[in-house]
């Protein structure tokens, strides 16, 4: 199929989900209550970001989402770097790491609560904490990702430690530190989502959580596109650095 | 500029390389393991080495111990009159088995990357590189990305930027060892073609024995671990070596008298 029919038959699809999310509850074949027409759910999404409590939220969420993608990241890069790099601390963190990796993190959501309490600092926390494991895991792999004849042949030509951390860890290491950021982004915005629904008085998914209880659907599918919206447009600029960065990967 | 000095110190006394009795003990999980055992040998500049043996004879380790990269236990390794505790590119080029391309550089950038770390401008180092390109009949490809690249050419690439610097000694790790069988013969062609415009010293290691004859002025031979030089042999074959010879006696009795050696010290 050549790349017009492709974004042709995209189109068409999103354009039958959408008139089908239109016409489905305005014909009666679902409850109205439950799925509000789009077209209702659209001038809610308008209403609402124009109220300055939701403006709020939207800022307090984002906030707590880069402070806690700005801890997380080097804690977790580093510790990654210093299990892949020295085999003694590899061996003995890595399995344990594993086990710890495999538990779902929102069991310990009532622990940060006692802990933080249920303001920015928690959701930060919380975030931060299922975000390094990722970050972690995906950092070990991309140091163990650079190939040791790259060092070797580096060597042979006289190259120093920082020339090649420089000239061969980094660019080998590009295209999977950008894959694992992306990824990470994705585990920081539902850690704070849930973070934010478990128990909170402000942001985003509060207020999501709040709509859903008192039963506001057309509120509460606004909130889903505006955060649905943030979240791809990260995931794209991402995704489009990294594929600037790894034009050599086949 | 001190190995110029060197090198016509180690022209007097008739060695490039001269090894003398090294052996090699490395630290293994039920105490040390002998690599190598009292190995010698001189090679005079300017000839062609090969070095053949069985799989973990230890002349992969031995052919990094002359490149600065690996330590030995004991005796003496000399590259040009002097000893080498670590890489030097002024002296030794290194060329790896598979190429080992960087794949996020261009066969340019690729070539340029040892003069690139002496923080060489781009357009000395352009200058450099593009004889080098032409010399392996690359001209054209510059470039190109190793992943738009044929398994020849890739060695060809890895070749130019061994020799990109010039270094009298060339030591090579089985280069060929992934090519499918006729782009071996044609490497091997093409190496001689290039060494003999460049006067280099060049140390091989493969396990091909027909590669060997047809490349070498002297094969030596390796015994399994603990590696020990078992044979040295002068392949008087005249130059240009032609695909020809490969059917002569003089060819077979040479490749049959190393197959002999092999076989014998199992």
């Amino acid at each position: 199929m050549k790349r017009w029919q492709i974004i042709l038959v995209r189109m068409a699809i999103l354009a039958l989900v959408l008139g089908a999310w239109e016409l489905a509850p305005r014909m009666g074949f679902v409850n109205p209550m439950l799925l509000p027409p789009l077209s209702e759910v659209l001038a809610m999404l308008k209403t609402q970001i124009a109220r300055p409590v939701v403006q709020e939220a939207i800022m307090i969420t984002a906030l707590e989402v880069i402070v806690a993608f700005i801890i997380a990241v080097p804690i977790g890069a580093a510790a990654g770097v210093a299990i892949a790099e020295f085999p003694y601390a590899g061996a003995i963190f890595k399995p344990m790491l594993f086990y710890v990796f495999s538990i779902p993190k929102s069991i310990f959501l009532p622990m940060f609560i006692l802990i933080f309490g249920i303001g920015f600092q928690q959701k930060v926390a919380y975030a931060a904490f299922t975000t390094a494991f990722v970050v972690l895991m995906s950092a070990t792999a991309a140091v163990e990702s650079v190939k040791s004849d790259y060092i070797l042949v580096a060597r042979s030509f006289g190259a120093t430690p920082l020339q090649i951390l420089r000239r061969v860890y980094v660019p080998s290491m590009m295209p999977v530190l950008l894959e694992t950021l992306r990824i990470s982004m994705i585990f920081n915005f539902t850690g704070v989502m849930i973070a934010e629904m478990y128990a909170s008085r402000t942001g985003i998914g509060h207020l999501i959580s709040n709509w859903g209880e008192n039963f506001q659907m057309p509120q509460l599918f606004a909130g889903v596109i505006m955060l649905a919206v943030v979240a791809i447009a990260f995931n794209e600029t991402v995704r489009f650095l990294e594929a600037r960065c790894s034009t050599w990967r086949t | 500029m001190q190995y110029v000095a060197d090198m016509k110190a180690a022209q007097t006394a008739g060695a490039a390389i001269d090894i003398d009795r090294v052996s090699h003990v490395y630290a293994g999980p039920e105490g040390g393991v002998q690599a190598l055992s009292d190995v010698s040998m001189k090679v005079g500049a300017g000839r062609f080495i090969v070095i053949v043996g069985p799989s973990g004879c230890g002349k992969t380790s031995l052919l990094m111990m002359m490149a600065g990269l690996r330590d030995h236990t004991e005796g003496r390794i000399h590259v040009h009159g002097a000893p080498i505790p670590k890489p030097d590119p002024e002296r030794v080029g290194v060329i790896f088995q598979e190429a080992s391309l960087f794949p996020w550089l261009t066969t340019f950038d690729n070539i340029e990357f040892p003069l690139s770390l002496r923080g060489m401008s781009r357009e000395e180092r352009r200058r450099r590189s593009e004889p080098m390109l032409s010399l392996v009949g690359l001209t054209g490809f510059g470039e190109r990305y190793p992943h738009e690249l044929s398994g020849g050419m890739k060695q060809r690439v890895s070749i130019a930027r061994g020799l990109v610097q010039d270094p009298p000694v060339l030591l090579m790790d089985e280069p060929f060892a992934a090519l499918d069988e006729q782009t071996r013969m044609t490497m091997g062609h093409e190496l001689l073609r290039i060494w003999s415009t460049t006067n280099k010293t060049v140390v091989f290691i493969t396990h091909s024995l027909t590669e060997a004859v047809y490349l070498a002025d002297e094969v030596y031979v390796m015994s399994p671990r603990p590696g020990r030089m078992i044979d040295h042999i002068m392949v008087d074959l005249p130059r240009p070596r032609t695909y020809e010879m490969m059917a002569t006696d003089t060819f077979g009795r040479l490749r049959d008298r190393i197959w002999q050696q092999i076989r014998k010290s199992h």
